[in-house]
C-alpha cells in the first residue's frame, strides 16, 4: 500500500476515475452487468455511465424502473447465479427504499447458505452542493452495522478506480460511497498497482505528523488535510489518517499513529450519534486509552437532516476552520 | 366467515380478466402421471405428520406444516426439470420431495416401470433426502450445518442441475431474488425457468410489486405462485387485499394470470405447463395463484388455527387434495385402495427410517465460526 499523498502528475478526476474503472472491469469480465435509474440512454444522474449504452449494449446497462429494493433483490438472486451486477443508487439517501433486500438478504445470504453474492452498489453521497434532506446524506454507519457487507468510501482519484476495480471482483457485496463534492474538484493519478480481487480493511497515513493523530475517510479526509496544513504553520503536526475502507476495518495503522501522537480526533461528514466515530472511539478505548493523553475527539455533523441552504448547510459541515480550532482545543487540553 | 369468492375459480369462460393462454378446461392426462403426483403428494404428506408428530413430542422446537398445500407444489415441481430454479416457502415440502427425489431410487418398484412425467435430476437421491432431513433436524449433515431452521436454506448441486434457494422470512421478499435469478437464465440465453412460491400474504408487500414489474419489464422467464390459503398468520383475505382475484393483478402487469383450484393437482400441472412453455419462449412472467385452505396453524402448536371459522375449516379438510385424488384414483380404477394403502405404508415407512436415522447424526459443532464474508 503506497504510504504517500498521491502526486498531481497525470492526474484524473475523481468521477472519471469511478467511470474508467467501471469500463475497464466490464471490459474485462462480461458477466459485469448494470443496473439503475436513467443509467442507459441518459448516462445516469452524474453521467457516469454516458455511452456505455453503446458499448455494451442494453443486456449490460439496464436502466430499471423506480424500484431499489426490486433492484437490489434481483441484483442479489441473479448474482447468486454467477452474475456481478453493480447498481447505482441515484442518490446514497435512496437506498432505504432497498434496506431490508441488502441488510437481511443480500448480506446474510453466505454465512447462512454459502452462497457467494458478488453485488456492488455505489452511492453518490455527501453534501456541500445544498442539496437538501433526501439528496446529502453521509449513511455508512447503518451498513458498517450490517456482519457480511463491504463498505469503501475513497477520498482520492487512485482509490477510487482501483477499489471500485476490487469491490467488482470481490464474491461480497460491497457499498461503495462516492462523495459528489468529490466528483469534480478532487483529481489525482490512477495507480499503476494491480487490483486486488478482494476489499481489505485499508487504514492509510496521507500526511505524516507528531502532534495530534485525525481519522478520516471522503471529502472529510481533504479537510482534514487543509487543516493540518494550516496547523503547521503553529507547530501544530497532525497526522492525516485516510480509510479508503471503512469494513472490515484495519486498526493497527491508527493504533501504531495514535500511540505516536497520544492525541486522536476523528472527523466524518456523518451526524455523530451512532456514527461510525463512536465506533473508532470505542476501539481505541478498548486497548490504547493509556496510549492517549487526551480524550478521543470526535468532529462531525450534528444531529440534523441537511438543510437546503447553503449557510445553513456550512453551519453544520465540519470545515477545516472549526477542525483547526477543535485541533488546537485537543492538543491544549 | 366464509369468504365465497375465494372458494370458487372462475371458469375459463367467466374468466374474462386474464390473457388468452389462462386457464383453459382441464383435460385429461397419462394415468401414470396422476400415479406419479399421488406417490409425491402422499410421500410430502408422510413427511410432515412425522414431523408434526415430532413436535409434538417435544423433538423439535417449531414445525410448519405443508399439509394441504401438496396437491399445488407436487405439481409445479412436476412441471419443471433439471437446470430449472425452485424458491420455496415454508409450506412446499411437496416441491422440495418432487424436485429432488428420484423414485426409483428411494422407493423402487414403488411406480411400475417406464416413462416418467419428467426427467428426475440424476445424482443421489437418497443422501439428499438425507441430508433434507438432516437440514429439519438441524443436524451438522443439514445444508446448512444447523446455521439454518428447516426450509430456510439454499441447496445447489449445479453438476445435476439442482437450484434451490430456500425461504426468507421476509415475505414478499424472495420475489425479486426469484427475478434475478431468472434473468442470469435470460442472460446466459439459457431456456431455463424461476419458479417462486409464495402466499397471498406476501402479495401485500412492497417487493410483490416491485418484483413482478421489473420482471415483467424485462420479460423474465419467472413463474410466481401464489398459494392462497385464505389465511396468513391470524388475517383472512378480507383484511388482506380488496380485489376480487389476486390473479387479476397481472393485468397491471401486462402478463398473464390464471387463478387455478390449487387442490386440483391436473388443474395446477396443466397451468403450469403453459406457463414454463411460455417462459422457455422468451415470452415472460406469468401469475398463477392456486386456491387452497389452510388445514394447519401458521405454525404447529400456535392458536392462529382458532381464527378461523368451524364450518371453513371443516371445508378445508373435505377438499383436502390428497383424499380428493386417491377417490379419482380409486373411482376411476386408475388405482385399486390396496395400491393406495401400501403407499402410503412405504412412505411412512421411508419416512420414519431418514427422520431416525437422522437423529442418530451429530449435532453442529459448536466454536467454529462460519465466516461472514466469501473468499
Amino acid at each position: 500500500m503506497p504510504n504517500e499523498v498521491p502526486t498531481q502528475e497525470q492526474n484524473t478526476l475523481y468521477i472519471d476515475a469511478i467511470s474508467q474503472a467501471l469500463q475497464d472491469e466490464m471490459r474485462a469480465d462480461e458477466t459485469v452487468v448494470l443496473m439503475g435509474q436513467d443509467i442507459a440512454d441518459h448516462g445516469g444522474a452524474f453521467k457516469i455511465t454516458r455511452g456505455f449504452l453503446d458499448e455494451f449494449g442494453d443486456q449490460r446497462v439496464r436502466n430499471t424502473p423506480i424500484a431499489e429494493s426490486g433492484t437490489i433483490g434481483i441484483a442479489t438472486g441473479a448474482a447468486m447465479l454467477g452474475m456481478r451486477p453493480v447498481i447505482e443508487m441515484q442518490f446514497a439517501d435512496f437506498i432505504s427504499c432497498g434496506f431490508n433486500q441488502l441488510v437481511n438478504v443480500a448480506a446474510k445470504m453466505f454465512w447462512r447458505t454459502e452462497r457467494a453474492v458478488p453485488v456492488v452498489i455505489r452511492l453518490p453521497s455527501g453534501g456541500g452542493v445544498g442539496a437538501g434532506a433526501f439528496h446529502s446524506q453521509n449513511i455508512e454507519s447503518w451498513f458498517i452495522h450490517t456482519p457480511g457487507l463491504k463498505v469503501v468510501s475513497p477520498a482520492f482519484s487512485g482509490d477510487a478506480y482501483r477499489l471500485l476495480r476490487s469491490a467488482i471482483r470481490d464474491p461480497n457485496p460491497v457499498l461503495y460511497f462516492e462523495h459528489k463534492f468529490l466528483y469534480r474538484r478532487e483529481q489525482s493519478p490512477l495507480s499503476e498497482a494491480p487490483i486486488s480481487n478482494h476489499i481489505q480493511g485499508e487504514a492509510r497515513v496521507v500526511r505524516r505528523g507528531s502532534s495530534i493523530t485525525t481519522i478520516s475517510w471522503g471529502w472529510m479526509t481533504h479537510k482534514a488535510l487543509e487543516a493540518a496544513q494550516t496547523l503547521s504553520g503553529e507547530g501544530i503536526e497532525v497526522e492525516v489518517i485516510d480509510l479508503p475502507v471503512l469494513s472490515p476495518l484495519d486498526l493497527q495503522p491508527i493504533i501504531e499513529s495514535v500511540r505516536q501522537t497520544q492525541h486522536v480526533a476523528i472527523i466524518h461528514e456523518a451526524t455523530i450519534t451512532g456514527g461510525f466515530g463512536a465506533e473508532l472511539a470505542a476501539r481505541l478505548c478498548d486497548d490504547n486509552i493509556w496510549d492517549l493523553d487526551a480524550p478521543v475527539r470526535r468532529i462531525a455533523y450534528p444531529d440534523s437532516p441537511a438543510p437546503f441552504h447553503k449557510s445553513l448547510e456550512a453551519d453544520r459541515l465540519p470545515s477545516s476552520e472549526r477542525i483547526c480550532s477543535e485541533l488546537r482545543q485537543l492538543i491544549s487540553d | 366467515m366464509i369468504d365465497p369468492r375465494a372458494r370458487t375459480p372462475l371458469s375459463p369462460e367467466e374468466d374474462t380478466y386474464s390473457a388468452a393462454d389462462s386457464c383453459p378446461a382441464v383435460t385429461e392426462m397419462p394415468d401414470r402421471t396422476l400415479q406419479e403426483m399421488h406417490l409425491y403428494m402422499r410421500l410430502a404428506r408422510e413427511w410432515d405428520l412425522r414431523f408434526e408428530k415430532l413436535f409434538r413430542t417435544g423433538a423439535l422446537s417449531k414445525w410448519y406444516s405443508s399439509v394441504g398445500n401438496e396437491a399445488t407444489t407436487v405439481a409445479c415441481a412436476s412441471a419443471i426439470e433439471a437446470g430449472d430454479a425452485l424458491l420455496t416457502l415454508h409450506r412446499d415440502s411437496g416441491a422440495i420431495l418432487r424436485h429432488y427425489l428420484d423414485v426409483d431410487q428411494i422407493l423402487p418398484g414403488a411406480l411400475p416401470a417406464g416413462k416418467r412425467s419428467r426427467s428426475p435430476l440424476p445424482g443421489d437421491s437418497q443422501q439428499r433426502l438425507l441430508r433434507l432431513t438432516c437440514q429439519m433436524l438441524g443436524r451438522q449433515a443439514g445444508f446448512s450445518a444447523g446455521h439454518e431452521r428447516s426450509y430456510h436454506y439454499n441447496h445447489f448441486e449445479e453438476e445435476h442441475g439442482l437450484i434451490h434457494i430456500g425461504m426468507i422470512s421476509h415475505l414478499g421478499s424472495m420475489i425479486p431474488v426469484a427475478a434475478g435469478v431468472a434473468l442470469a437464465f435470460q442472460q446466459a440465453g439459457k431456456d431455463r425457468v424461476a419458479i417462486n412460491f409464495i402466499g397471498e400474504g406476501a402479495t401485500s408487500t412492497g417487493d410483490f410489486h416491485e418484483g413482478l414489474n421489473i420482471a415483467s419489464v424485462w420479460r423474465l422467464p419467472f413463474i410466481l405462485v401464489i398459494e392462497n390459503n385464505q389465511w396468513a398468520f391470524s388475517t383472512p383475505t378480507s383484511q388482506q387485499y380488496a380485489c376480487d382475484r389476486l390473479v387479476d393483478r397481472a393485468i397491471g402487469y401486462g402478463i398473464p394470470g390464471v387463478q387455478v383450484d390449487g387442490n386440483n393437482p391436473k388443474a395446477v400441472l396443466q397451468v403450469m405447463e403453459t406457463a414454463v412453455a411460455r417462459a422457455r419462449a422468451g415470452e415472460g412472467p406469468t401469475l398463477i395463484e392456486a386456491m387452497l385452505g389452510r388445514q394447519r396453524g401458521h405454525s404447529e402448536g400456535d392458536d392462529s388455527l382458532t381464527q378461523v371459522p368451524v364450518e371453513e375449516l371443516e371445508q378445508y379438510h373435505e377438499n383436502d387434495p390428497l383424499d380428493l385424488l386417491e377417490k379419482e384414483l380409486t373411482d376411476k380404477g386408475i388405482a385399486s385402495h390396496a395400491w393406495i394403502e401400501e403407499i402410503r405404508e412405504r412412505c411412512a415407512a421411508l419416512i420414519v427410517k431418514y427422520v431416525d436415522e437422522a437423529m442418530s447424526l451429530p449435532e453442529p459443532e459448536v466454536g467454529k465460526h462460519r465466516s461472514i464474508y466469501a473468499e
